[in-house]
Formats: structure tokens, sequence, C-alpha cells
């Protein structure tokens, strides 16, 4: 199973192939409006790195969100096309999930964090598993001080990983219990493994199920129910 | 006909369009109008319009692909906006086109959005060729272009403040008729007297520039006094109106350049060209001064991928290569800079 990954969901981007559990090629730029540049270079080098050819990729893995949307769309759009043009299902990770799995791990209840800028952060709990983590409640948008009074609502110990540093200095005064760590954001290279795990439990899509997971609507609602009901392009 | 097969992606603004010409000939053109979504808010809502451009990406490109009765292996050749326009749609279609194009192995063209206006008549019409004068109007933009050749493009003129859709946009919304303002007014023009009231026509002396914040003021103006005096026209009069004081800036911008160049090709582009007023004028004044007139149907005059991927042909036909891998978008392009 040769597995291309993309993750644009936080100001890293990354690209990485593998198969059978081995990595076969890296790519990681940070650059907070480079995705676009970088992404088919970075695919592009993956494959040399592993000699093989676009067409020999069977499942191509995208990191959907919560992100900043304008980076986030542009690596969902570069997956879907790449595996639209060479019939290839898809597979879907969350940018929480993926910074969590590669909590340095202890004891502690694990606490993910990427910054959705304009003041605001995307938080989700993760539960110790032996040999990985489990989604203990439901991700959330939240403000620095909403995210602090949470945590002091915890009262066991934690360990706080994704982009912590985005958040300003006071959110921590006076917090216990809590430790922050790595990894700051999210790799395509921890996605090759969450990928191989969802294809093995048959959790593939087809290119048009996948979309971002927003978690914030634009200044205005909008109904996509009726919007595609009446026929804004045909199925 | 035959020619280079060519995917053509649009995403600039809230048109998601997709197409698939071959040569000059269009196989498919599929569009995903985000009109309605748009138009409680009386304009195009950025946010809104990328969500929606990523909904509909890969649905259009695959009804383009199959109604065009091609595999997309059979491509030559993708092409997609990459500017100017709305950074966050563009960056939807640009990455979607460029990692289509490169995991088929086929090269990629980025297209001004403008030059894809400029072309747009080629896929209707044998004789548009340059040197020609082009009016390109829409919600986005307007600006009166001398196409002196292929590629080579001087921007005469243009909007010193609205753009004539967004003139179009402003007023109807203040009449109480709806987004988008262009076809709204153009309907409830209909049997109204275009001489009824005569709104200004602004910047007669610049030969090739446009102004509207003007028309809307005196328009705001006039309505409220004939309503405290308890005498509204008849609506279909002040649209009428309205759409002839637009329409003549328009027309009498584009032939004072067809007049200071000699060119005898008139072209035009944009949404706005598909209003009926300025389609009759220009063809009247094209007929007065024996010059050609090519103003496509209105599905080729506003936004969609066939203009986008007929620029491609004709770089692919020049023997101009695809862009590099590292390419971006351009939000801020600009026509003839
Ligand atoms: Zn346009």
């Amino acid at each position: 199973m040769k597995i291309l990954a993309v993750d644009t969901a936080t100001p890293a981007s990354s690209v990485a192939i593998g198969e059978d559990g081995q990595l076969r090629g890296l790519s990681v730029n940070v650059d907070r409006r480079g995705h676009v540049k970088f992404l088919v270079p970075a695919i592009d080098f993956c494959l040399a790195q592993a000699q093989w050819r676009a067409r020999d990729i069977d499942l191509v893995a995208v990191d959907v969100g919560p992100g900043p949307y304008t980076g986030l769309r542009s690596g969902i759009a570069t997956a879907q096309a790449f595996a639209a043009a060479i019939g290839a299902p898809m597979v879907t990770v969350s940018s929480l999930t993926t910074i969590a799995l590669r909590a340095a791990t202890g004891h502690r209840r694990i606490w993910s964090v990427v910054d959705m800028r304009r003041g605001q952060i995307a938080v989700a709990p993760f539960a110790l598993l032996p040999g990985g983590v489990a989604p203990d409640g439901d991700p959330e948008v939240v403000r620095p001080d909403e995210f602090k009074a949470i945590l002091e609502c915890e009262g066991i110990d934690l360990l706080i990983v994704g982009d912590w540093q985005s958040l300003p200095a006071e959110m921590w005064t006076g917090l216990q219990r809590v430790r922050r760590g790595r990894p700051r954001f999210p790799s395509a290279e921890t996605i090759l493994e969450i990928a191989a795990m969802k294809e093995r439990s048959g959790a593939t899509l087809g290119p048009d199920d996948v979309r971002p997971v927003y978690m914030r609507e634009p200044d205005v609602q909008i109904n996509w129910e009726s919007f595609r009901s009446e026929g804004a392009w045909p199925q | 006909m035959s020619g280079p097969l060519v995917l053509g992606i649009e995403t600039s603004c809230d048109e998601t369009g997709v197409a698939v010409i071959e040569g000059l000939s269009t196989r498919s053109s599929v569009l995903g109008s985000q009109v309605d979504l748009h138009a409680r808010f009386g304009g195009v809502v950025p946010e809104v319009a990328a969500r929606a451009h990523i909904e509909a990406i890969r649905p259009l490109t695959h009804q383009a692909i199959t109604e065009a009765g091609i595999h997309p292996d059979d491509i030559d050749a993708v092409a997609v906006t990459q500017g100017p326009g709305l950074i966050g749609p563009l960056m939807v279609g640009y990455s979607f086109a460029k990692s289509f194009a490169y995991a088929l192995g086929k090269p990629l063209y980025g297209v001004d959005h403008m030059e894809g206006h400029l072309n747009a008549p080629r896929l209707s019409f044998d004789g548009y060729e340059p040197p020609a004068i082009v009016i390109l109007a829409s919600g986005g933009h307007s600006q009166i272009v001398h196409v002196k050749a292929w590629g080579d493009y001087e921007v005469l003129g243009g909007t010193i403040d609205d753009a004539a859709g967004e003139a179009f946009d402003k007023l109807a919304r203040f009449m109480g008729l709806g987004f988008p303002g262009g076809p709204a007014i153009d309907r409830d023009s209909e049997g109204g007297d275009p001489s009824a009231i005569q709104f200004p026509r602004a910047l007669r002396n610049r030969p090739y520039d446009f102004s509207f914040s003007g028309l809307k003021t005196s328009v705001v103006t006039y309505l409220e006094k004939a309503r405290d005096a308890g005498e509204l026209p008849a609506r279909s009069d002040v649209s009428a109106s309205i759409q002839e004081a637009i329409v003549d800036v328009l027309v009498d911008k584009t032939f004072n350049a067809v007049e200071a160049t000699g060119v005898e090709v008139v072209g035009g582009g944009g949404g706005v060209l598909s209003n009926r007023r300025l389609r009759e004028r220009l063809g009247e004044e094209a007929d007065k001064r024996g010059v050609g007139l090519f103003i496509p149907e209105p599905a080729l005059c506003t936004d969609n991928g066939a203009m986008i991927a007929s620029v491609a042909v004709r770089r692919i036909l020049d023997g101009v290569p695809g862009d590099e891998i590292i390419g971006d978008v351009d939000p801020g392009l600009r026509l003839g800079v």
C-alpha cells in the first residue's frame, strides 16, 4: 500500500509518502503563506526520493483540519485533484489527532491545540491508549481564557501539545498540573500511519466526500443542504 | 475542428467554471454558480465563495470531462486562472489544477483572468483577431483594452471608482431589485423609456475612463426628491434610464478607443456584456462605422472555464511550455503590466 499524505492545516505544511509503515519521502515547509507554492514540488520531490511515479500511489490521505481555512483548502484541493487524476481512494485525518498522536506521552491526558487566528484556537482532549491516543471529548473552538477555564476544571495531570506558543503567556499563570510539550504542528509523516490504520478498517472515501472541517462559520450562515439540492451543479 | 485538448478551470470570483475545449471548439463547459449564495448579501463574500469553490471543483471537473466524452489521460494540458481575483477562491482552483495536471503528467498553464475574457470571443467567431479594442466590464472590473497582438495588451482606461457591474448591483439594491443587479435592471427596463430621466454621464473629458459614483448619487437624490414630491415615475423608466446612462458611457469610451486606434475589430467580455441594451447599442455603433463586433453569447461573457482554456490553446500552438511547478496564484495580476 503506497500512501501519499498531505498536511496544510497549520503554518507548517508537509508532504510524505510511505509504504507498509516505511517512510519513503518527506518534505516540510513552515511558511504561513507558502502552501500553494510548496505542495506540488514537495510531492514531486518525495516521489523522486522513492523512485515512484504519481500513478503508483494507492491511497491519498489529507489533513482536513481544523486549521486556518485558506491554507487548509489548498492542501485538500491538491490531495483531491491528485486522487481524482489517478483514481485513488482517500482518507481524511484531523489535525488535532495528528498532533496528539505524536505527543511525547507519559501518563498525562493530552489536549491538542491548533491556532485558528482571530483570537481563537481549536482544542480537543485525548486519552492515552497502549500504542496511541483516542479522542476523549469533542473538539471545539474557544478563546484562550475559555481554554484556561477548561484546563482549570480538569484536576488531573495534563499535557498540552500543538501550537500553545500562539497563546498569550498569562494563559499559563496559576495553572496546576499542566505541562506543555511537542509537537507544535501536525506532520504528514504521522498521517501516513493514521491513513494505513484507517485503510485497514475500510474508512476510505471518494474525493467528493472530502471536505474541510471548518468548526467556525464564515461571518454569515450558509445553508449547504439547500445550496446542493437546488442544483447549483448537477450530481 | 481539432487542436490541443485543454481542461480549463476558473475560480477567481463567485463562479466555479470548468470546461474542456479542443482547439477552439468547446467540448463541454459547466458552471457552479454561487449567485444564490451571495444574493442575500448583495455582493460576493470571499470566504463564502472559497467554501463553495471547494465543494464544487471536483464534481464539476468530473462532469466537464464526462460531458466532453474523454478520459482525463486524453487531456493535453490544464489551464487555470492565476489572477486577478479573490485569493481564497483563486487558491482552491489553482491548487486543484496544478495537482491534477501534475498527477496526470500534463503541463499546467496559469492564465490571467482578463486575458481569458479577451480571448473568449475566439471561441465563438472566426474573424476575431487583433488589432482590436475590447471592452471588459463585470462586477469586478471595467476596462478598455487595446489588443495589439495576442499577448500584447495595453489598458487604455478603466473605472476610477465602481466597476460597471458594481454600479448595477448597488443601484438595483437601492431600487429593491435584487442581486445581481445587471440582469435585474435589464429585465426591469423592459418597456421603460431610456430617455425618461437624464442621469449624468461622468468623465466626458477623459476619453477612456469611467466613473459611476456620481450616477449613484444622482439616482438616489432624484428618487428621494421624486418620492417626497409624491411624483415617483414608473420604475421601468428609472431602470431604463439608469441602464442607458451606464451603457452610454461604456459605448462612448469604447468607440473613442476605436477611433483613436483605427482598429476594425471590437470585442467584449465580462458579465455586463450580457446586457441586452449594451449589446444592441454596441451593434448599432459598430454598424455605423463598419467595424466588426465580436461579443460572444452571454455564457462566454460571464466567467467560465473555456475562456481560460482558450488562452492555453494559443500558447500551446505557439510552442510555449507549461509553467514551472513552483507556480503560485497572483491575486494582483494586471493586464499589460
Ligand atoms: Zn471576469
